[in-house]
């Protein structure tokens, strides 16, 4: 029994409190001491998993599954749990009110920090994101599910403009959608099994008396999780709505709210479905992420303004995490081990790198005051940290060393050649070369002497990049190379608690 | 041959037991000094004190060139991350040539861009490669290699792109999109030499020890190929090169065609196994340098800068590095890699004192651009091979690796094609001059490195080939030298009297017939956007939705699993 795991998922909702109490600069500060405080919670939640080599597990009101409702913290969930706790704090204090925002120059410009609203939302996907990757049972997930929506969709549409509401309205409503589709799964998974608590249901279809039901059922519950993961070929909402949000809110969305679906599709078939099942399934993912990674990326290289790169960037790479499913199902246990571990790290680098570049370029956009790729040249001299990590996330995404992206590449590759899916590292190669094509052409554009030519008519601003800011997206494109300093082996920590049972956690 | 026994020039051996860390701390602190050095240009002190150090930043690696034992491997890291350092004899050759290009160009541009306001940037890119090229030559295990090998490449972008012109930007991105190619085909081929081995990061000489016997011989093979001969510029992955080559400023040129290529040679040492025989291999890879020796001739001749024409000539001398390494892995010859080294480093040294020389010339009166033109000349004629220079030893040597026959006569004739090129060269430095006479900071450093590349030949022969220096001095070898360097001459001048009206390939060749990939690509494009914009809408977003739903359910169900 662990209270942290409760405590978790209450501790961001206490700071709602000072916010709606207390005036919207203490509460401001009040929210970001408890995103530090999420911090330590899941780093506590992590050590302790670590420490104990066993999954971590709470019962809410004592009541056992699948009578009552299970919270568990393996490997893999408390590593998403650490990874997503500290890309809130950081997009947190990227977005507070910082010493020089109340001037009436730095306002003007718009670059003052975000509205009590965002910290609001914030905490709450503090809470679902918490809650998606503790709960243990399939509606207790679906609850968490609605709670990330809600909480992100307004994040979209925080400044209230045209084309933010519309890409919200989108966004809600297919997110809706896949909300219905993973409802429906889950009520035929109930009929036949009458529980719903993943470790109950993993053991009961095992023994294999689910039939074509269980299969439509995991069906559509894989349909509506990548709806709202945004993956090939449901991605119609993203590019607007990650591309339109203000850049703190691009970068969470983009780095954290997606890999919520993600996750639960990998407990979906790694430790709900049987082996055998996942092994079937798994190519059909596959396909899908490796077209994400194809099709989106060469859209990436088309596109014309710098947020809608990142968008379509963002909706590329979460195919990677999807080529893993068919090497992680593999039978062969050391090559498939460590595509489960190139698969995660590459989440959790994708998840630095690409916060840190939507905040750059939100930084960018804001020194330039637009983010036209044509009108970019010499941004490196207004906005040098901010291209810098821009440039430094990007090698995460062109899989160069070093960084989390090298890595995970290194081991998918490794993984996929070891079992023979030629394709597979085809893809991956392939995604890498596009990458390396959208990311170069950024930087290269920003290290051009600025276009002075009468004909433009533009020159660089007067203004320069808010440099403490600029530093926070630094400090997150460094994250996301630290990761790179993994050993490339399988990582023991993320198979900790694994396969999903209650045993020895319950009272 | 005992070149792989090569022993330290300068023997510090006497001091290795009591300072066994001196020569270790001699390895790090080579690459280190020049990356710290870089960040530090942050600070704005560092910045302004940056010019005065550029000189004295390759000081360690030439040291450890000259005193590091061969075959010392430091573990910078421990397992299982594996940082290890260690310098063989080839790796030893080119480090110390390398330090020496970057001490005599570096002093050079830093008069050269006196006037630049850019010159910051363009330090701080300068000691990026530099640290990138060192580590290069030093480093052991395979992760490694591919970080310095990304390091050196995507730095040396700042450097030819410095000067930012149309002709620069484009260049440039042909140069970065390569590069990115190169390390995909290299990535793949590293992770397949890795699987073979029990550690995923293991040391580059154990993984090219099971190559022979590893089931993926063929696709690495080619990859490795592939990959570093696109650094070398071998035909047809040729095309970035004399375009990038050129547009650099002149020290940055010096470097480029200097170093950098050698990134490309020290891998292919580095990756195919020395000793074992490779047939096929290394007949397609030394038929693919004779090619090039000679197309790089072809096209450079016709060439009216004199930039763009060193290019060319850096890309047929590559040609002749990889036909000699061809030769010798098709018979597994013991020694070939710290001969084709010691070729290439002779190259760089004289290639580096090329470039230099053409921006003095540029920055002369014509009257002195002529005296520029004899220097230049000479240098050109000893990287030809002409009797008594530094460059005959080299060749010399590597007529010891290509044995005679067709290869070796090709070989030899090329030479006379060098010779003709070289003249060719001499000639436009002759012309290039404008008014005004160059600063002694261009003049010092561009003669320091002329008179090296004359010498050093002569001192490493021995060490190298393990002959005495005086086999190439008898009279048969210096005729053996000489007559293609005297056809060559004899054709140079017969062209000078009743030359050819030959119009100027332009810069990059058989790219400009490649226009249609350009178009393919904005096809693509334009398609991806185009059924991007199909999926995006409501109607087609929502069936597929259905679709993916359904797609997985008949999957489950008509796949032949128990439910």
């Amino acid at each position: 029994m662990s209270a942290l795991l409760v405590l978790a998922i209450t501790a961001p909702l206490l700071g709602l409190v000072p916010l709606l109490l207390l005036g919207p600069r203490t509460g401001e500060r009040a929210a970001l001491g408890m995103l530090a405080v999420n911090v330590a919670i899941t780093a506590g939640i992590a050590e302790r998993v670590a420490q104990g080599g066993r999954a971590l597990g709470y019962v809410v009101g004592g009541f056992a599954p699948p009578l009552g409702v299970g919270l568990r913290a393996d490997g893999f969930s408390a590593a998403m749990m650490l990874m997503a706790a500290l890309v809130l704090l950081f997009t947190g204090l990227f977005a507070m009110t910082g010493p020089g925002d109340m001037t009436r120059k730095v306002k003007a410009r718009g670059s003052a920090g975000m509205p009590a609203t965002f910290f609001i939302l914030l905490l709450s996907l503090a809470c679902a994101l918490n809650l998606a990757f503790l709960a243990q049972d399939l509606f207790t997930l679906y609850v968490a599910l609605e709670l990330l929506t809600f909480a992100a969709v307004p994040l979209v549409c925080l400044e209230g403009k045209a084309g933010q509401l519309s890409a919200a309205l989108t966004y809600l409503l297919f997110a809706l959608f896949g909300s219905v589709l993973y409802l429906l799964g889950v009520v035929l998974i109930y009929g036949l099994y009458g529980t719903l608590d993943i470790a109950h249901l993993a053991g009961l279809m095992a023994q294999g008396t689910g039939g074509a039901t269980a299969g439509a059922a995991l069906a559509l519950m894989s349909a509506g999780l990548m709806a709202k993961a945004a993956l090939f070929p449901l991605h119609l909402w993203l590019p607007p709505a990650h591309s339109g949000a203000p850049p703190a809110a691009s970068a969470v969305l983009s780095a954290v709210v997606i890999k919520a679906p993600l996750f639960l599709l990998v407990r979906l078939w790694s430790d709900l479905a049987p082996l055998p099942l996942t092994q079937v399934a798994g190519p059909v993912f596959a396909l899908c992420g490796a077209a994400a990674i194809v099709f989106c990326g060469v859209v990436a290289l088309a596109q014309e303004r710098l947020k809608l790169l990142i968008a379509y960037s963002t909706a590329a790479q979460i195919g990677y995490l999807c080529l893993m499913f068919p090497l992680a199902a593999s039978d062969d246990g050391p090559w498939s081990a460590l595509a489960w571990t190139g698969g995660t790290l590459h989440l959790v680098s994708h998840a630095l790198s690409k916060a840190a570049m939507f905040l750059a370029a939100g930084l960018i956009a804001e020194t330039m005051g637009h983010d036209r790729l044509s009108g970019l040249g010499g941004v490196g001299r207004v906005a040098p940290v901010s291209v810098a990590a821009f440039g430094l996330g990007g090698l995460s995404l062109m899989g160069l060393p070093p960084s989390g992206g090298f890595v995970a590449k290194v081991m998918l590759l490794t993984s996929a050649l070891q079992q023979g899916a030629w394709w597979i590292a085809t893809v991956v190669l392939v995604g890498g070369l596009l990458a390396g094509g959208y990311v170069l052409r950024v930087v290269v554009i920003a290290l051009q002497h600025p276009d002075s030519d009468a004909a433009s008519g533009r020159g660089l601003p007067d203004a320069r990049e808010c440099r403490w800011r600029a530093l926070i997206a630094l400090a997150l494109a460094f994250g996301a190379m630290l990761v790179g300093f993994m050993p490339l082996a399988p990582l023991p920590f993320l198979d900790i608690g694994r396969p999903v049972t209650w045993e020895g956690l319950l009272p | 041959m005992t070149g792989d026994t090569l022993s330290p020039p300068l023997d510090l051996s006497a001091l290795e037991p009591a300072l066994p860390v001196l020569s270790e701390a001699l390895m790090v602190v080579a690459i280190a000094l020049p990356l710290v050095l870089a960040f530090a240009a942050l600070v704005p002190a560092v910045r302004r004190a940056l010019p005065h150090l550029l000189v004295f930043v390759p000081l360690p690696a030439l040291i450890a060139a000259l005193a590091v034992p061969r075959g010392l491997s430091v573990l910078v890291a421990p397992d299982p991350f594996r940082f290890t350092l260690a310098l063989d004899a080839p790796g030893a050759l080119l480090l110390g040539g390398s330090s020496l290009l970057w001490m005599t160009a570096g002093a050079y541009a830093m008069a050269y861009l006196r006037k630049d306001p850019a010159r910051p940037a363009f330090m701080v890119w300068w000691l990026l490669t530099m640290a990138g090229s060192f580590a290069v030559f030093l480093v052991a295990d395979v992760a490694s290699f591919y970080l310095a090998y990304a390091l050196v490449s995507f730095s040396a972008y700042g450097l030819a792109a410095h000067d930012d012109t149309l002709e620069a930007r484009r260049a440039g991105s042909l140069y970065l999109a390569l590069t990115v190619l190169g390390e995909a085909l290299l990535i793949a081929a590293f992770v397949m030499l890795a699987s073979g081995t029990a550690d995923a990061n293991p040391q580059i000489r154990d993984a090219v020890a099971l190559l022979p016997t590893s089931p993926w011989k063929t696709p690495v093979l080619v990859l490795v190929l592939l990959g570093f001969t696109l650094k070398m510029g071998l035909f047809p992955l040729h095309v970035w090169m004399p375009l990038a080559h050129s547009v650099a400023p002149v020290p940055g040129s010096a470097v480029l065609s200097g170093v950098v290529v050698k990134a490309g040679v020290i891998g292919l040492l580095r990756f195919l196994p020395e000793s074992v025989p490779l047939p096929g291999w290394g007949a397609v890879l030394c038929g693919a340098g004779l090619f090039t020796a000679y197309y790089g001739v072809a096209v450079g001749l016709t060439q009216r800068h004199p930039k763009r024409a060193l290019a060319y000539s850096t890309v047929s001398q590559m040609g002749v590095v990889a036909a000699v390494i061809g030769a010798g892995i098709l018979n597994g010859t013991a020694g070939t890699f710290t001969i084709a080294a010691y070729y290439a480093a002779n190259h760089m040294l004289l290639k580096g004192a090329m470039f230099l020389a053409v921006g003095v010339a540029m920055a002369s009166a014509p009257r002195r651009a002529w005296a520029v033109a004899g220097v230049a000349g000479l240098l050109g004629l000893s990287l030809a091979g002409l009797p008594l220079t530094g460059g005959a030893m080299a060749k010399y040597a590597i007529k010891l690796i290509v044995p005679e026959g067709v290869a070796g006569t090709l070989l030899t004739l090329s030479a006379a094609g060098s010779t003709l090129l070289m003249a060719r060269y001499a000639l436009l430095v002759a012309r290039s001059g404008t008014e005004g006479a160059p600063p002694r900071g261009l003049i010092l450093p561009a003669l320091a490195l002329a008179g090296l590349a004359l010498v050093l030949p002569f001192l490493l022969f021995e060490a190298v080939t393990g002959l005495p220096a005086g086999v190439a001095f008898t009279p048969a070898a210096l005729m053996k030298g000489l007559w293609p360097v005297a056809v060559g001459l004899a054709v140079a001048a017969l062209l000078a009297w009743k030359a050819p009206r030959v119009p100027e390939v332009p810069a990059g060749d058989i790219l400009h017939t490649l226009g249609f990939l350009g178009a393919t690509g904005r096809t693509i494009m334009g398609g991806a956007v185009a059924a991007d914009a199909v999926l995006r809408r409501w109607p087609v977003a929502a069936l597929a939705l259905l679709g993916v739903a359904a797609l997985v359910a008949a999957t489950l169900t008509f796949a032949v699993v128990p439910l």
